[in-house]
């Protein structure tokens, strides 16, 4: 009876492409059916299977054919519980992808991807060249005259810029002075709060805090979606700032002007994820591990990385 | 034996292992064109249609009767053509009056096609039933029988071969029983007919049911044979077309032979396929197939004790090649398949016959090998092979 169940769901996705599958997923039906209404099934498919898979078995293995025998109908139970399984992680993988752009969900690294921003679905559709901006403005640091300039365009609640956070930081203090790097805020509108997280940081970098405030943004990056001003502001504070100037620079026109400047370039970079970079204009997308940027780096005509790894 | 060129299914399967012959048996090609001959070159009805066409069906047809009731050694008078064992058994068991002697005896080994419509008819109260249990070895002896037949007995019922032990039983002598006691005895050779010489007349039976099917024939078509005079005393199951002299809205009035139990068409085809199954097989001789089963049968008993399997039934007494067994850890039905997938058909389950497999401690089924004419003893020592690989998975 268990093995119909599993029958069931495989024989009915193959009988959508063969209908010599069709009887299969019939008589498959039949069995899960008559055991909802607590009668035994009588199609006999779960034993022509189980023959079919001992004497497939038992042509290699007679010991694995006699195990796979004995304890079939436990080996069953597990398939199923497999099914459900993988059936729960494909559900959850169609929320995330509705809800986050991705199938992996919030604590993914991988990138967020922007579809309902660009109208592209980058690497589920077919990929457009990404334009690299040419303003130097966002938030900065390091060496503005260095010979390698690193753009990132990347979001406060986009769980993969997160990821990306401490490697910028480990090269940052790798290059030390010998590499730019600018960070353009690009908030995404399907993440709660994500605009208003931005600003924040915005205000927090007009202190010279930024990198207080987006390192609490980033541990707390889940409540800063849910607990809209109020977290931003105890956060904002234990970062440090000066809250009245903080909450001017937050109401300012000017400061969502600025934003709204960093996400029209980002826009016509064609990005359609974040974390994307642009390494003297060579890009990036999604997260990387350090030994790609230093490779990037390198191919930019920039130092060789400090430590030679 | 060397037939099996003459079966075109073992031709487009040469690879397979058919031992589930008691379930049906192979068709050679005689019996096929011989079927097939019906449709192509006669086609017309029998015993009805002036035309020449019709009028060589029904001779054609009525020479298959004599050539099918001379293969039992019985009249072509007393023969009916049924679609089966089943339905000749039920002609006789249903169509008897029981008004005077209410006592039906048979065994508790017989197919659900005697027991069945005993069991009916005991519980509408129309007859008396009294069921022979079996010996520790599956078999029913003459003694209990004897015990059981008295001057109540209206009918006897047994076979001449057991299907779910190969057993070929005391039928003569049960017979002989009946008759010491003024009782009819109904032969149910279903597995009697096909693996040995029947002689009706020399036995004494008063009525031999069998199936084409079983026996190299087509499906469908099977025999009511009945000593003449006691056709009278049957009532038919169905009335229709061809089976009355003259009927008005007032009365009918119907033929006295066996005709009055063939109502409507008949299987016209599987009649000719079934007189082309007895000139095969007369062909081949009874006793040289009688012979060939038990050295079959020998070499699967020792096949199956080789593996350990638990054999229903004794080897003791006239056998065919056919036994039910069961491997220890093994359900039957499982096994089945396993043989299946090793190209060996052979049947699992009761066997029409629940009471008998219970009799026999099988209260979960068997396993049953049925070898007939084509098969070898090649083929018997790779299912003995094969059957020993499985045992390991048990």
């Amino acid at each position: 009876m268990v093995l119909c169940i599993i029958a069931f769901f495989v024989f009915a996705v193959m009988s959508i492409f063969s209908a010599k599958y069709r009887p299969l997923a019939k008589e498959s039906f039949r069995c899960v059916f008559r055991t909802l209404m607590l009668k035994p099934c009588d199609t006999g498919l779960d034993q022509r299977i189980k023959a079919e898979v001992v004497a497939a078995v038992l042509r290699f293995s007679a010991p694995l054919a006699k195990l796979i025998n004995r304890y079939f109908t436990a080996l069953t139970w597990l398939f199923v519980a497999i099914t459900l399984i993988s059936l729960a992680y494909t559900v959850l993988g169609i929320y995330n992808f509705y809800f986050y752009g991705n199938c992996d969900g919030p604590q993914a690294i991988n990138a967020c991807i922007l579809n309902d921003i660009t109208g592209d679905y980058g690497r589920f559709g077919v990929p457009v060249p990404l334009i690299p901006p040419t303003a130097l403005d966002g938030i900065t640091a390091g060496n503005a005259s260095a010979n390698v300039t690193i753009i990132e365009f990347g979001c406060f609640t986009c769980p993969y810029t997160r990821e990306d956070e401490s490697t910028m930081k480990t090269l940052l203090q790798m290059y030390n002075g010998t590499i730019y790097y600018v960070f353009k805020p690009f908030p995404l509108p399907q993440h709660n709060n994500s605009f208003d997280i931005a600003r924040a940081v915005l205000c927090a970098y007009d202190q010279n805090r930024s990198w207080d405030l987006q390192d609490l943004v980033f541990s707390n990056q889940a409540q800063c979606m849910s607990g809209g001003d109020t977290e931003l502001e105890t956060l904002a504070q234990g970062a440090g700032l000066n809250m009245d100037e903080f909450n001017t620079c937050f109401d300012d026109n000017q400061t969502g002007a600025q934003l709204a400047t960093y996400v029209q370039e980002g826009k016509e970079a064609q990005i359609y994820a974040t974390p994307t970079f642009f390494i003297n204009g060579k890009p990036l997308v999604g997260p990387q591990s350090l030994s790609v940027f230093e490779k990037a780096i390198a191919a930019a005509g920039g130092p060789a990385a400090p430590g030679g790894s | 034996m060397d037939v099996r060129g003459d079966f075109p299914f073992l031709k487009a399967n040469p690879r397979l292992i058919y031992f589930d012959s008691a379930c049906t048996s192979l068709k050679p090609a005689q019996v096929i064109e011989a079927e097939t001959s019906y449709y192509t070159q006669l086609a017309a009805c029998a015993g009805r249609s002036s035309h020449r066409f019709g009028r060589e069906t029904s001779e054609k047809t009525e020479e298959a009767r004599a050539k099918v009731a001379s293969f039992v050694g019985a009249d072509a008078s007393g023969l009916v053509w049924t679609r089966n064992t089943t339905e000749g058994l039920n002609t006789v068991i249903r169509g008897l009056d029981y008004s005077e002697r209410k006592k039906v005896v048979t065994s508790v080994l017989e197919h659900h096609s005697v027991l069945l419509p005993l069991m009916r008819l005991r519980d509408k109260g129309e007859i008396r039933l009294e069921i022979v249990g079996c010996e520790s070895d599956c078999s029913v002896n003459v003694a209990k029988w004897a015990d059981a037949i008295d001057r109540e007995t209206a009918l006897v019922v047994t076979n001449s071969g057991n299907n779910t032990t190969g057993w070929k039983g005391n039928a003569r002598e049960v017979a002989k029983i009946a008759h010491d006691n003024g009782a009819l005895a109904c032969i149910d050779g279903a597995q009697g007919v096909p693996h040995g010489r029947t002689d009706f007349r020399r036995d004494n039976f008063d009525f031999l049911c069998f199936s084409g099917h079983k026996m190299l024939g087509p499906t469908g078509i099977g025999a009511l044979v009945s000593k003449k005079e006691l056709l009278r005393k049957l009532e038919p199951l169905m009335s229709g077309g061809g089976t009355v002299k003259t009927v008005t809205t007032a009365k009918i009035e119907h033929l006295d032979n066996q005709a009055r139990f063939e109502a409507g068409t008949q299987h016209l085809g599987g009649i000719l396929g079934l007189a082309a199954a007895c000139d095969y097989l007369k062909k081949i001789g009874m006793e040289k197939l009688e012979a060939h089963e038990r050295t079959l049968g020998a070499a699967l008993r020792k096949q199956l004790e080789s593996a350990g399997a638990n054999i229903y039934g004794s080897q003791d007494g006239p056998h065919s090649a056919l036994y039910s067994f069961n491997l220890k850890g093994a359900k039957p039905h499982d096994l089945a398949l396993m043989l299946d997938k090793h190209d060996i058909a052979v049947r699992s389950g009761f066997f029409c016959a629940q009471p008998a497999m219970d009799a026999m401690g099988a209260r979960e089924g068997a396993v049953r090998a049925s070898c007939y004419v084509y098969n070898t003893i090649d083929e018997v020592d790779r299912f003995g092979e094969t059957l020993r690989k499985l045992k390991a998975l048990y």
